[in-house]
């Protein structure tokens, strides 16, 4: 066996095991289901929509908060316009001008998102901060499924909610759908482990406290939303998921949004794990130190890692086919009809690995989507496996080098 | 609790690991029992020809040329070798076996086919005499193999008996001693029925300049894209 292939069966053992670790998880703590059941109480609330040249959604997103199932008189929506040059401090404006007693809007120089959220903070009053990206839409009872999830546990401190693509349309919208459904799996299980990695911006919330205690947003490389994480992780503040609390966010349409939004991911988390190495294998903090930290930063690796090794094979089996058709003189010709025998596949152990690591997907995906309660259709299989293994490397590659260049990618 | 969790995890995978490694395994020995059981076959075919062969002094050559002897089985059995070679590696002492096994079916086939040519005058068969090395010492051995299969595959009736130059058998050897074939001259090397070797890769069209008598061999249903 060749080093590579070597290194490829490593790759596969750690996807493998940190799979059936999650699949474990999953069978020891099952999501229970929603429940008609309000809150005991209702403490008050503020939802701080963060906006850089967001015309296009952020009415819709503001419409999504007006429409929450939760008192009026608990809620308040503080848009905050980090500086756009397009129509939508006029759009915020107008919304604040029609609700005053539920909108604040306000305006500042361009400065970052985190900028934009610690203003929001500052002239805010909720007990509970949340956060929601002006490309995203709450459910009408997200908030109240929250609510209900901090009144289970007087010590958790934040909540992600179960984050879903938007009428995904496009094949690559598709894919992210997939992908995203994957993600709601993982956060669940995270939150089985205590091991939270990230309060994304859509919907995540916070009890004003969290502020107070670890201070306020910080650049963090433009990765706001997983230093905070690991930053409350690092002072033992619980972080759970409310798997009944739904919001719906639009995802990048074009190859080039995409690598950009990811690129700026996975710098950020390579950057933040450096920041915080000494929780790395740190038994202080648990799971997340344990395993997730670890396992987050050697998937990173180990995909980028397999990703040159397919491309490289691939490329070489393509130049190896070109050199030897026009060396040898053979025309193209259909394989022989024997080659079809079972005798003549491939069925060396890598191939069985590979289909189970796939069969486990799948299965993650499946039980994701039985947690948002939606059902992917198969089209968006189809585009997820089509083309996931060909954009994602893209962007662990350009994130890599980025890193090692020590080059800041942009937040919008 | 959670270390035997950890721990309940890594066997799991290990187990999983173990599986994918022992099916893959059953398969392979499948493959080899597989190749046995064809070059049984083939021995026996080769054994009751040759035993015809004695019995009637000489031939119904019309039925023998109408019936290629053992091409076919001996070029899937190849494709097989190929593959169990592939999978398990050139050094694995059962592919080993059945290679040398292998040879031993073509010389005879290959004497057999001489010696009903000689009888019958109206069998001519076109015949190559192939000699590789997959030792890494022959770059090009893998495209003459890719010529010599197209070719056997567009000219059923050709001939193509393969040897590894490398493979430690005295039959062999004494086929290698008895054809000229100087490894020094290097590899691929092989000879056109009773003609000297050649040296060295020839692509399809250098191949077929260099056997005009494919011309007079009927072409298989081949489809090219």
């Amino acid at each position: 066996m060749d080093i590579g292939a070597l290194g490829l069966y490593m790759c596969l053992f750690i996807a493998l095991y940190f799979e059936v670790f999650l699949l474990i998880s999953f069978i020891e703590h099952a999501p229970s289901k929603k429940e008609d059941a309000l809150p005991r109480h209702y403490p008050s609330v503020s939802i701080l929509v963060p906006c850089f040249n967001e015309e296009k959604t952020l009415a819709h997103t503001v419409e999504s908060l007006l429409a929450l199932q939760y008192p009026q008189d608990k809620l308040q929506i503080v848009v905050i316009d980090d500086g756009s040059r397009d129509a939508t401090q006029a759009i915020g404006r107008d919304y604040a001008h029609r609700y005053p007693e539920s909108i604040l809007f306000l305006q500042k120089k361009n400065g970052g998102k985190y900028t934009a959220l610690n203003l929001g903070i500052e002239h805010s009053h909720g007990e509970i901060v949340g956060c929601l990206d002006a490309d995203s839409f709450a459910a009408k009872d997200a908030l109240i499924e929250a609510v209900k999830r901090f009144e289970s546990d007087e010590n958790i401190m934040a909540i992600t909610p179960v984050m879903q693509v938007y009428k995904p349309r496009t094949a690559l919208e598709r894919m992210q759908s997939v992908e995203y459904t994957f993600g709601i799996f993982y956060k669940k299980m995270f939150d089985n482990l205590s091991a939270i990695n990230v309060l994304p911006g859509p919907f995540s919330l916070y009890k004003r406290e969290v502020f107070k205690q670890i201070g306020p947003f910080r650049h963090a490389h433009n990765a706001e939303d997983m230093e905070i994480a690991f930053r409350m992780h690092s002072h033992g503040l619980r972080i759970v998921n409310a798997h009944t609390s739904f919001v719906y966010t639009t995802v990048p349409n074009t190859l080039r949004t995409l690598l950009r939004q990811r690129i700026r991911w996975s710098q950020g988390f390579l950057r933040n794990a450096r920041d915080y190495k000494h929780m790395f294998f740190n038994p202080r903090f648990g799971n997340f130190g344990m395993l997730i930290l670890p396992f987050a930063l050697t998937g990173f690796f180990a995909g980028t890692y397999t990703a040159l090794y397919a491309a490289y094979h691939l490329l070489s089996l393509v130049s190896s086919r070109v050199t030897d058709t026009t060396a040898t003189g053979i025309p193209p010709h259909l394989p022989d009809p024997a080659a079809l025998n079972w005798f003549y596949i491939n069925t060396d152990m890598m191939l069985f690995i590979v289909l189970v690591v796939l069969c486990l997907t799948v299965v993650s995906i499946i039980l994701g989507s039985r947690i948002a309660q939606t059902r992917l259709p198969l089209k968006s299989f189809v585009a997820y496996f089509a083309l996931f293994g060909f954009i994602a490397p893209l962007w662990l590659l350009r994130s890599l080098w980025g890193a090692l260049l020590a080059r800041e990618s942009a937040w919008r | 609790m959670q270390g035997q969790k950890y721990l309940l995890a890594f066997v799991i995978t290990a187990a999983i690991f173990a599986t994918a490694f022992y099916i893959a395994g059953r398969l392979d020995a499948r493959r080899i029992a597989d190749i046995r059981v064809a070059q049984e076959q083939v021995s026996v075919d080769i054994l009751s020809l040759e035993t015809q062969f004695d019995l009637l002094g000489s031939l119904d050559c019309l039925t023998l040329s109408d019936n290629p002897v053992l091409s076919e089985e001996l070029n899937s059995l190849a494709n097989r070798l190929s593959i169990a070679e592939q999978n398990l590696g050139n050094d694995n002492a059962e592919v080993v076996l059945l290679k040398k096994k292998y040879s031993l079916l073509e010389i005879k086939d290959y004497l057999l086919m001489r010696e009903i040519s000689q009888k019958c005058t109206k069998f001519k068969p076109i015949y190559i005499l192939y000699f590789y090395s997959n030792n890494g010492d022959c770059p090009d051995c893998r495209r003459m193999g890719d010529v010599l299969t197209y070719l056997r595959q567009t000219y059923p009736g050709l001939r193509v008996y393969s040897f590894d130059y490398r493979l430690d058998l005295s039959a062999l050897n004494t086929l290698i001693t008895l054809r000229k074939i100087d490894n020094e001259k290097g590899l691929p090397a092989f000879a056109v029925n009773n003609g000297r070797p050649i040296y060295g890769f020839k692509n399809l069209q250098e191949m077929e300049t260099l056997i005009p008598e494919l011309k007079t061999l009927a072409t298989s249903t081949t489809e090219t894209l």
